[in-house]
């Protein structure tokens, strides 16, 4: 087994295996014999070889996310569009919207969903004449119109599409326009429905970046490799100027480094920013969070957007205002606040009679162990219980977000419980003091409490405190041998940490390209943390870096198998009842358990189909 | 000349006796064909999932008697005025392997293989199909929507999978649910239809993303062209509720339009009104069954390892599970709490008659959790309770005790009450192929 500590120490954890910290499970052990052996106090030192060749990832459909459903719309058809609220979610899958992007597919209800939408923002861009006008471009002849509607359709396609059209695809739009406007004899109406068609259309709702096949590999090139760059930095498609250079085939040499410069100093890069920092630092899970109104009064219904809105403040501040040095985040005093996080922390709001949106930059006093991001309301309110505080919790996000480590889940069958308070066990430290000793626990639990326990002085929303059940908190500790004080300490030791900046290059690239293992690609990683190091952490310069890496146009290649014929081929309009069962044939949930008696001629297609993996 | 009233001539018709008509027309139609529909069709038969997280307490779930002479144990008794409907199965265990705490077990039960990844409630996806999935996959095309995925406590996505990696998003908010179900594309029996042609044109949009789907197919990877098969089917399938649109709503006698309800649920002092919530789902679930909207349902009242905060607890719900000591009472308050609002589900399907029988009857409803003790996350003894399924046959009234059983001959059991020609379930440590003897008549 992998020993936790001594990997740290040297400050070469990326990831642990699953396997580590954890002591053997079976059979099932008697937590309440702390003395017996210490499974993780073995001396093994074990250190990672140097990383191999860079192997490229094979490309994946990225699927819109909702950021950047709402960026693509806007950037095309202006920022005023009043986007739907009633979308597909997001699939967070190994703790990433990112990886979720490109593993997972459009429901039956996200289908409907993004249908309703489609014709709502149709609808909605030809309503205001103003608005009209610069979706039309051509003022129509006659209700059916083809010449402008092709005119309206080689205004946007390409933006929409993020690539050229083909000459196909506007022919079939154009057709579609014809037959809607002399239905509902209307041009505008027929445009609708073309603006509806694009809207719905998976070259729309997916990024398609599949690289072309070259000596072996695939390379991004063109309309592919704008996509990932302006997703990446901007959170949002191409702007005209990508696409042209890209369509012209000289996004590439000096040219991309012109554009990704061009990108990079553009306000659009503070989405870019936002998106990787709400996957990084799974601020998404501030839309649920809740809280007891009796116990804790200060809480309310926009606590949980006001803490998101502070991360993302300070990070903008620090990696793009300032262009700073990005470990600031962790130990800074400055922070941005409104009216209920500055009664939260103590500190006066600069500005009489602002409203509750409104945030200013402020500076925590010295006093105060209040310090960066993990003396936010974010951090401290969600990484808790309901109504207490939770070490584990803490300790745990610190661990795998901060620096990176995987920590496992606790065994199965170990008994759970902690002591309630009683006149031994007052402080939530005394108790959790059992997780830290007994055997089956200690391995983990020293790791994820001895940082959580220093986070003590903040109860469950993050407001400072002194005392836990009327006894003064101790909020010392020490990481991995280090000794703090208090949580101001925790903060300077995860700062000078060589895991952080290893971590944040870790997971931008992660949120790059949308995979979670990364092994294999550990070269780049460290490639990416020595540049990062050597540019003062200035996270800007890390992006640059990043997209501007030989293995940011590489990809493995991939086998294109030839298309099955449909097993309703040609019925489209057949019965509704049989297309359905013939569409639901088409995906691979019928296995061949189901269709051992092969008598329609759908079955041959479902035992093709088997299986997911 | 003296002329006949309406209600003489209905008095005249019955023989004299006097009687009053109390029925509905319709109701008496089918009446006189038992158990089948106005037009002469059997009713259909339906599934679903009523899933909760966080496991329970085995002692004091298990009942002392087994067979049709079994009294609800401490836990069950808010199940007790549905003793008659239930079939409770305990004893059996999930065999795949138990690596992640609360997602081992429902992948067991629902895939019959071990889960991917190594931390559930960050989103790591089963390997397969869920059994609602492929029920859904088998007999969803005769209904507007295949399936449909609801939730009680605020959540994004259902345990349902279409296929590894594609998880079913589920309905949280009671009014987007009635919108979808009961909204523009809902049309109560006898309702006429004014003929529209934007639903023609909406299904030649779709038919021509669908064209989109089938070129972009062509050039990508395998995996991602399973991708894209999952959103092919969801076009095909939209496409086909339109056009359903255009013909009869099916002829059912119960079948009406429910009450919206309200456009927000407000907290309780901080807390979730799941007591509210899970009432207006109930309902409108029970309404969607009725009126053969769909067939499969997956309900997640809550989520694996959900912290709720439940009226009246101390702490959250996951919390509890692990930092309570001795029996739990409090985890026992909130297990009695979720059984109440599955009593109230079973009543809200046993209050629309069908026939002479009702929705519950013709429903199947698999009532489970994601591990047995919530506080050791152990997966034997594994929480089941069925409940309604006459017409599937199974036999009811009972508990039936399955000690060490495999929990996939449970899973093969129900693929094969639905009709499914299943004749095996679960991959290495998990296959089976038999279903569980005693479950079905």
């Amino acid at each position: 087994m992998l020993q936790c500590t001594t990997l740290r120490k040297y400050g070469l954890a990326l990831t642990l295996t699953a396997a580590a910290c954890t002591p053997p499970v079976s059979p099932p052990v008697d937590v309440t014999d702390v003395t017996s052996v210490d499974a993780t106090a073995t001396g093994d030192v074990a250190v990672r070889p140097p990383p191999g060749p860079y192997v490229p990832h094979v490309p994946r459909l990225r699927r819109l996310t909702r950021s950047q459903y709402r960026h693509s719309l806007q950037d095309v058809f202006g920022a005023t569009l009043v986007i739907p609220r009633a979308l597909e979610p997001d699939i967070v899958s190994e703790g990433s919207s990112s990886v979720g992007s490109s593993e997972s597919s459009i429901s039956q209800r996200g289908t409907e969903q993004y249908e309703t939408a489609a014709y709502e923002i149709a609808e909605q861009l030809l309503r205001e004449p103003a608005r009209r006008a610069t979706v039309v471009p051509c003022v129509p002849t006659a209700v059916r119109d083809d010449g402008c509607t092709e005119q309206v359709v080689r205004a946007h396609g390409r933006r929409v599409y993020r690539r050229a059209l083909e000459a196909s695809e506007i022919a079939t739009l154009v057709a579609l326009g014809a037959r809607a406007a002399t239905t509902l004899n209307s041009f505008d109406r027929g445009i609708e429905y073309v603006i509806a068609t694009m809207l719905q259309s998976p070259d729309f709702l997916f990024r398609e970046e599949l690289g072309r096949e070259q000596d072996g590999e695939r390379r991004y090139e063109g309309f592919a490799l704008a996509s990932r760059l302006s997703f990446f930095l901007w959170d949002g498609p191409p702007d005209d100027a990508l696409l042209d250079v890209a369509g012209r085939g000289e996004l590439r040499g000096d040219e991309l480094a012109r554009q990704v410069d061009r990108m990079l100093a553009d306000a659009k890069l503070s989405r870019g920013l936002e998106a990787f920092v709400e996957d990084w630092l799974r601020l998404g899970e501030l839309d649920e969070l809740t809280r007891d109104a009796v116990i804790f009064p200060a809480f309310a219904a926009d606590f949980g957007p006001s803490a998101r809105e502070e991360v993302q403040r300070v990070v903008r501040y620090i990696a793009l205002e300032r262009d700073g040095d990005f470990r600031e985040l962790l130990r800074t005093r400055e922070t941005y606040v409104n009216r209920r996080l500055a009664s939260l922390y103590g500190v006066a709001f600069p500005v009489r009679d602002a409203p509750p949106t409104q945030f200013e930059r402020v500076t925590l006093p010295e006093s105060q162990p209040r310090r960066g991001l993990l003396g936010m309301a974010a951090f401290l309110a969600l990484q808790a219980h309901p109504i207490s505080t939770s070490p584990t919790l803490r300790g745990k996000y610190v661990r795998e977000l901060i620096l990176c480590e995987a920590i496992p889940a606790p065994p199965v069958g170990v008994d759970t419980a902690i002591p309630p308070p009683s006149s031994e066990n007052r402080t939530l430290r005394s108790r959790l003091e059992f997780h830290r000793q007994a055997s089956s626990c200690r391995g983990c639990h020293r790791l994820l409490d001895n940082i959580g326990l220093g986070f003590e002085n903040f109860d469950a929303i993050g407001r400072f405190r002194r005392a836990d059940n009327g006894v003064v908190i101790d909020a010392r500790g020490d990481i991995d041998g280090v000794p703090y004080e208090d949580p101001a300490g925790i903060a300077g030791i995860l700062a000078e940490h060589p895991s952080f900046p290893a971590c944040v290059a870790s997971r931008l690239y992660r949120h790059a390209w949308g995979y979670h293992d990364d092994e294999m690609q550990r070269a780049e990683l460290e490639r990416l943390t020595t540049s990062f190091a050597s540019g003062g952490y200035r996270l800007r310069a890390l992006m640059r870096t990043l997209v501007l890496g030989e293995t940011f146009v590489r990809a493995a290649n991939f086998a294109v198998l030839p298309l099955p014929p449909l097993p309703d081929a040609g019925a489209a309009d057949a019965s509704d009842a049989s297309a359905a069962r013939d569409a639901s044939a088409a995906v691979d949930v019928v296995t061949a358990t189901d269709v051992s008696d092969a008598s329609d001629a759908s079955d041959a297609s479902d035992v093709t189909a088997e299986d997911g993996r | 000349m003296k002329t006949l009233s309406r209600r003489t001539v209905l008095r005249g018709v019955v023989g004299g006796m006097g009687v009053s008509i109390a029925l509905p027309w319709l109701e008496a139609m089918t009446d006189r064909t038992k158990r089948a529909r106005g037009d002469g069709s059997a009713f259909p038969k339906r599934f679903g999932m009523w899933f909760f997280g966080n496991g329970v307490l085995p002692e004091q779930w298990l009942p002392a008697q087994e067979g049709a002479g079994w009294q609800p144990s401490p836990l069950l008794m808010p199940l007790a005025a549905m003793r008659e409907h239930l079939t409770l199965v305990t004893g059996t265990r999930v065999a795949t392997l138990n690596t992640v705490p609360h997602g081992s077990g429902p992948a067991g039960l629902l895939t019959g293989d071990s889960l991917a990844g190594n931390e559930f409630n960050n989103g790591s996806s089963f390997r397969g199909a869920t059994i609602d999935q492929r029920i859904a996959a088998s007999i969803g095309g005769e209904t507007r929507f295949r399936s449909i995925e609801t939730a009680v406590q605020t959540a994004q996505y259902s345990l349902a999978h279409v296929a590894a990696n594609q998880r079913v998003p589920c309905e949280a908010d009671p009014r987007a649910l009635f919108n979808r179900l009961f909204g523009d594309g809902f049309r109560a029996p006898g309702e006429m239809t004014m003929p529209d042609p934007r639903l023609g044109l909406r299904r030649s949009v779709l038919d021509a993303v669908s064209s989109q789907s089938r070129a972009l197919s062509s050039r990508v990877s395998a995996e991602d062209r399973r991708r894209l098969d999952q959103h092919y089917t969801s076009l095909r399938a939209l496409e086909s509720q339109l056009a359903r649109l255009e013909s009869n709503p099916p002829n059912l006698a119960s079948c009406r339009r429910p009450d919206a309800p309200p456009e927000t649920i407000a907290d309780l002092m901080g807390r979730p009104d799941m007591r509210l919530r899970s009432r207006l789902m109930s309902e409108l679930k029970a309404m969607a069954l009725g009126c053969d909207i769909t067939r499969v349902f997956f309900h997640m009242y809550s989520q694996p390892v959900n912290n709720t905060l439940f009226q009246g607890a101390p702490a959250g719900h996951h919390q509890l599970t692990h930092d309570e000591l001795g029996d739990q009472p409090q985890v026992a308050a909130i297990i009695r709490i979720i059984l109440e609002d599955f009593a109230g589900f079973l009543q809200a399907l046993s209050r629309i008659p069908e026939g002479d029988e009702t929705l519950l009857d013709h429903t199947m409803v698999l009532c489970t959790t994601d591990c047995s003790y919530g506080r050791t996350h152990s997966l034997d003894e594994y929480p089941l309770i069925f409940a309604g399924g006459r017409s599937h046959g199974l036999r009811r009234g009972t508990h039936l005790r399955a000690r060490g059983e495999n929990i996939c001959k449970v899973s093969l059991s129900i693929l094969q009450l639905m009709g499914l020609r299943a004749s095996e379930f679960g991959v290495g440590p998990g296959r089976v192929t038999e279903p569980l003897s005693g479950l079905s008549v």
